[in-house]
């Protein structure tokens, strides 16, 4: 993020489109405020500048109000103005001239709570101005600091002071809040903008990746195998380049950035391969991020179970299906099966491995799994997960954990 | 395989490709009546060969392959389509078949299962990929979840759910036999119900949504 809270930017250097700093409005409000406290204090000086002590000296620290006022209204105008140097340097100036009507005051006008000092409301511009810059953090100090000041220089505790306290802190924290919100809106927009620049880019790139390479190898492929000899091997090396080249340019962004939910089926896909066949619905099947992954886990720890087991012939078919409440995952191999007993087997003997772990996934998400399997007959599991299942798997997920623990 | 005797048309915008699959045809006794690159002219060069199957690449950039599949479909009668594509079983797959399409290939399948894709095309068969499979699955579904939106959508049997799944699962129809102790020529018979289900249905909402918009007769008009 640049220190206005535009990009101008990426990390690829480049150009991106500007956005409008979020902040953009609440500067113009401090402005707004300031030029209305302004009016305020020139008000009060016409009332009172020949009741103070020294008129002249407070006719000098107006006009510096005045003066400084314009200063910064102007600089405050662009982004460019909006210095963490001058809002510092306003912190220190509007404190300073707030005191200096130590100077101004009688000793009995300083005392009474219903006289203003020189500077008036004016005092509390240094506060939003502090709160629009730097947020909630800035806005609270600067109040206290302002809050400081005022004790200062009254010398007094009386409950209009503690009043004063706490409506500049009010004014600071809030203020500063919306601020915070601004910046962090601003910074979401400016992701999600790159992120759909990306988006487009990439659909580019596929479409011409589609379009040309993909042809190529995949008729390369084709004619390699049946001139059959060296040249299927050839066929063989492009056949695999070309499953996993439309393996990368078919993954998509999978989550959904309003509701933070990831398509499933988009995940699967990409699990394609010159062995695996996935089958999903047209239609993106969006679950939680915790079940997607969950799930996306034990999909790729099954195939890679069948890829250890099962033979180098073996195929598999993953099959995911959105049953309403439910969706439904099939892994099918065609490989040797499981004997009998062999997995009861291999977890009395304390050889827990992918049953244990698939097992518990699945369970952890609040889901059932089923095995069906014999010699000769391949193996498919078959997994049930409840959709929007967060308290159930909420609930089975802090059993498992307090169990986990004894 | 004996020799075929069946005629074929491919569309498909890259010439590479298009040249390559219609030799491999020709060699293997396939009658290619004629090549096209683009979609447009795919239903004016069918209507006046009349090929038995028109082999439709699906990737040519935009949706004209879904339409001049349903054009083809509806108005030659007999010309059965079968699509082709490279890009995985997507959506715009489960449009053409919806649209009319008999079944669905894969670019990367080999010249075998496309020579057999083929005839089983020309034969009536539907031919349906384990990907397919699953995207005609997850389409009922989506109709049965909000039934409101599409007024009576057909509904899968259960019979023809397993079929289905077994499908989608990588089975062959011979393996579905087996398990579910059923002829073979059942199991196709089956698969071909959901598809033609689905294809009826796609049918009576295009008519519907085209009348109630009053496209019937623009379409009429821009017809040449």
């Amino acid at each position: 993020m640049g220190k206005q809270g535009t990009d101008r930017l990426d990390p690829d250097g480049r150009q991106q489109p500007r956005i409008a700093d979020g902040r953009s409005p609440l500067w113009r409000a401090h402005n707004a405020w300031r030029g209305v406290t302004l009016a305020y204090a020139l008000v009060w000086f016409a009332v009172q500048h020949d009741e103070y002590a020294r008129p002249a000296a407070g006719s000098a620290v107006i006009a510096a109000v005045v003066a400084w006022s314009v200063f910064t209204i102007w600089r405050y105008r662009s982004p460019a103005g909006r210095t963490h140097r001058l809002v510092l340097a306003d912190q220190v100036v509007s404190n300073l001239l707030f005191l200096s009507s130590w100077f101004v005051l009688t000793p009995e006008q300083l005392a009474a709570p219903q006289v203003p000092s020189v500077v008036t409301i004016w005092h509390a511009s240094a506060v939003t101005v502090a709160a629009v810059r730097w947020g909630m953090l800035g806005g609270g100090l600067s109040a206290a600091v302002a809050a400081g000041s005022n004790f200062l220089l009254h010398d007094v505790v009386n409950p209009a002071m503690w009043l004063d306290t706490v409506l500049l802190l009010g004014a600071g924290l809030l203020l500063g809040l919306a601020s915070d919100t601004a910046r962090r809106a601003t910074e979401r927009l400016a992701r999600a903008l790159r992120a759909e620049a990306a988006t487009a880019e990439r659909e580019r790139l596929a479409r011409s990746i589609h379009d040309n390479v993909l042809q190529v190898l995949s008729r390369v492929r084709h004619r390699g195998y049946e001139l059959g000899g060296e040249a299927a091997d050839i066929a063989k090396l492009a056949g695999e380049q070309e499953i996993a080249l439309r393996a990368l340019v078919n993954s998509g962004p999978a989550e959904n950035a309003e509701t933070g939910e990831v398509d499933l089926a988009a995940r699967l896909r990409i699990l394609r391969s010159s062995w695996v066949e996935v089958s999903v619905p047209g239609t993106a099947v969006e679950l939680p991020a915790d079940v997607a992954n969950g799930l996306d886990a034990v999909v790729r720890e099954m195939l890679g179970n069948v890829e250890r087991h099962a033979g180098p012939d073996a195929g598999a078919w993953v099959l995911l299906e959105d049953v309403g409440g439910q969706v439904v995952l099939s892994v099918r191999d065609d490989g040797p099966g499981i004997p009998e007993g062999r997995l009861a087997e291999a977890e009395t003997e304390g050889r827990m491995g992918v049953t244990r772990s698939i097992r518990g996934r699945v369970e952890g998400l609040g889901g059932s799994i089923t095995l069906d399997t014999g010699p000769g007959e391949g193996t498919e599991w078959e997994v049930r997960v409840p959709r929007a299942g967060e308290q159930h798997s909420g609930r089975a997920r802090a059993r498992r954990l307090g169990g986990g623990a004894g | 395989m004996t020799e075929p005797d069946v005629s074929v048309m491919v569309v498909d915008d890259h010439p590479m490709w298009r040249d390559g699959v219609a030799r491999d045809l020709q060699e293997r006794g396939f009658e290619v009546r004629a090549t096209t690159g683009d979609a447009v002219s795919a239903l004016r060069i069918a209507k006046t060969v009349r090929p038995d199957v028109v082999l439709m690449d699906l990737d040519l950039g935009d949706t004209s392959g879904v339409r001049a599949s349903r054009e083809i479909t509806q108005e030659i009668p007999g010309t059965r389509v079968l699509v082709l594509s490279a890009s995985g079983e997507h959506s715009d797959v489960l449009e053409a078949v919806k649209a009319g399409a008999s079944g669905y290939l894969v670019k990367s399948a080999s010249a075998e299962e496309l020579v057999d894709a083929i005839q089983r095309t020309a034969a009536g068969d539907a031919v349906f990929t384990p990907g397919l499979a699953g995207l005609v699955l997850g389409e009922y579904r989506r109709m049965s979840v909000n039934p409101g939106a599409e007024a009576n959508a057909p509904q899968l049997t259960d019979r023809e759910t397993d079929v289905l799944r077994f499908v989608a699962k990588g089975m062959t129809a011979r393996q579905i036999a087996n398990k579910l102790v059923i002829s073979h020529r059942t199991v196709e018979n089956h698969v071909q119900s959901t598809l033609r289900k689905l294809q009826l249905h796609n049918r009576v909402e295009l008519a519907r949504y085209a009348i109630e918009h009053g496209l019937d007769q623009q379409e009429e008009s821009t017809e040449d």
